[in-house]
């Protein structure tokens, strides 16, 4: 009874986490639907290993980590897309993206796209989400002083591409 | 006393402890350098709570909240499991198949992006005719797509092709299939198969290849995900090479061993 009790509030608990879960997504994969697809994959990987979660772990961190992982394990089956990508390419007109760069005024959003992944990753997990730096390098699976180096880095770039220079929005 | 980037950025996001705090406060009243330095942390901070704040409201899609509270009622066998029995029966080098779930329900997608994207299409199509339903309900290409799709070769194109070509393979059926775009305001894309003397149109979208409109396109290149997506349903093995592409034409999209 009252592990199915426990159980049922962790679905809800999952329910609440999912708009977090797809911000966190979205920042990884740059793309909205790589993100829910991977966010789907994550919830019912941890709905089949519930019994790994310590309940004394934070919920978030835990799930956060199962939608990296799953992201991981799709960027490396994409060894075949990038094939078909590639192919694709022939007859695809080059982007405008310098051209981009120079005229628009770069949103956070797309400051945050350029940021290598390691620190968009910081940067998501701690400023985004909010995540103490220890929760954050558990969740990565790097000691705590990768973390702040790669959070460091993170911010100078962002400071660089927005220009945070005495702004007060 | 000098002190790093990384302290007082921990120190804006309240990681220091009392001691720390303690230093860099000090130092923050005696150089007004490093209250600068703290006050962009926090501004960056506050700025990145700001911008990402909005997207906690939106709605969640309806598949997520089902797959989070999938087996709080009687447990249903879930689609990535069926499907994956499935495709063990298909195909025992079906291995390396990737475990990406949307793909499996591009077809439900398809169908509603066909009728989303049918109507600007097919306006588009007053002039030129580029589809057309059968009667047997699916989609066919007709008129300049279908000319493309039997002849044109993905290395020869030019730019200002009315059609353009992607990617052309075998797929599992057996059928040639090849991807399609075609450049303009609407901007369709698309996958289309050879059944029988017929180009079908398997799946067809309108994807403008950037995010949130903030510029940056999709993952890799301009090919929308939903018809990669049903590309790698599909595909068997490899895309083909150019001159695999010019081989099977010459045979007309037919295979050799059919």
């Amino acid at each position: 009874m009252n592990t199915s009790e426990t159980s049922q509030s962790i679905h809800e608990q999952i329910v609440t986490l999912l708009p977090r879960l797809r911000r966190f997504a979205r920042n990884l994969t740059r793309n909205p639907h790589d993100a829910d697809d991977v966010v789907q994959i994550a919830v019912e990987r941890a709905l089949t290993r519930l019994d790994q979660w310590r309940s004394d772990a934070r919920l978030d961190g835990w799930m956060f980590k199962i939608v990296r992982n799953a992201w991981i394990d799709e960027l490396r089956s994409r060894g075949r897309r990038a094939k078909i990508f590639l192919a694709a390419e022939a007859g695809e007109i080059v982007g405008t993206d310098s051209m981009a760069r120079e005229t628009e005024l770069l949103s956070v959003q797309s400051a945050m796209a350029r940021l290598p992944a390691d620190q968009r990753e910081a940067v998501s997990l701690v400023l985004v989400e909010g995540l103490p730096y220890r929760e954050a390098a558990e969740v990565l699976d790097v000691p705590i002083g990768t973390l702040t180096s790669r959070l460091a880095r993170g911010r100078q770039a962002l400071q660089a591409l927005l220009g945070t220079e005495g702004e007060d929005t | 006393m000098t002190i790093s980037d990384e302290i007082l950025m921990a120190y804006a996001d309240g990681e220091l402890d009392a001691a720390a705090r303690a230093a860099v406060e000090s130092a923050m009243r005696e150089d007004p350098q490093i209250e600068k330095r703290v006050a962009a942390h926090r501004t960056l901070r506050r700025r990145m709570q700001a911008a990402y704040s909005v997207e906690l409201s939106e709605g969640v899609p309806e598949r997520l909240l089902r797959a989070a509270r999938a087996g709080t009622s009687p447990p249903q066998a879930r689609v990535v499991d069926l499907q994956d029995a499935r495709a063990a029966m298909e195909r025992a080098e079906s291995r390396s198949r990737p475990r990406w779930p949307q793909w499996r329900i591009a077809g439900t997608i398809a169908a509603s992006l066909i009728a989303g994207v049918g109507l600007g299409f097919f306006m588009w199509g007053q002039t030129q005719a580029p589809l057309m339903r059968s009667a047997g309900g699916a989609l066919v290409a007709r008129g300049q797509l279908a000319q493309a799709l039997s002849k044109q070769l993905a290395a020869e194109q030019s730019r200002s092709s009315a059609v353009q070509i992607g990617v052309s393979f075998r797929a599992k059926s057996g059928d040639y299939c090849r991807t399609f775009a075609l450049p303009g305001a609407v901007s369709p894309s698309g996958l289309a198969c050879l059944h029988g003397e017929e180009w079908q149109v398997q799946t067809l979208t309108q994807e403008p290849g950037t995010v949130g409109g903030s510029g940056y396109r999709t993952a890799v290149s301009g090919m929308s995900e939903l018809v990669l997506k049903s590309v790698e349903g599909q595909i068997d093995g490899e895309p083909l090479d150019q001159a695999a592409e010019k081989a099977a034409r010459q045979r007309g999209w037919r295979s050799m061993d059919r």
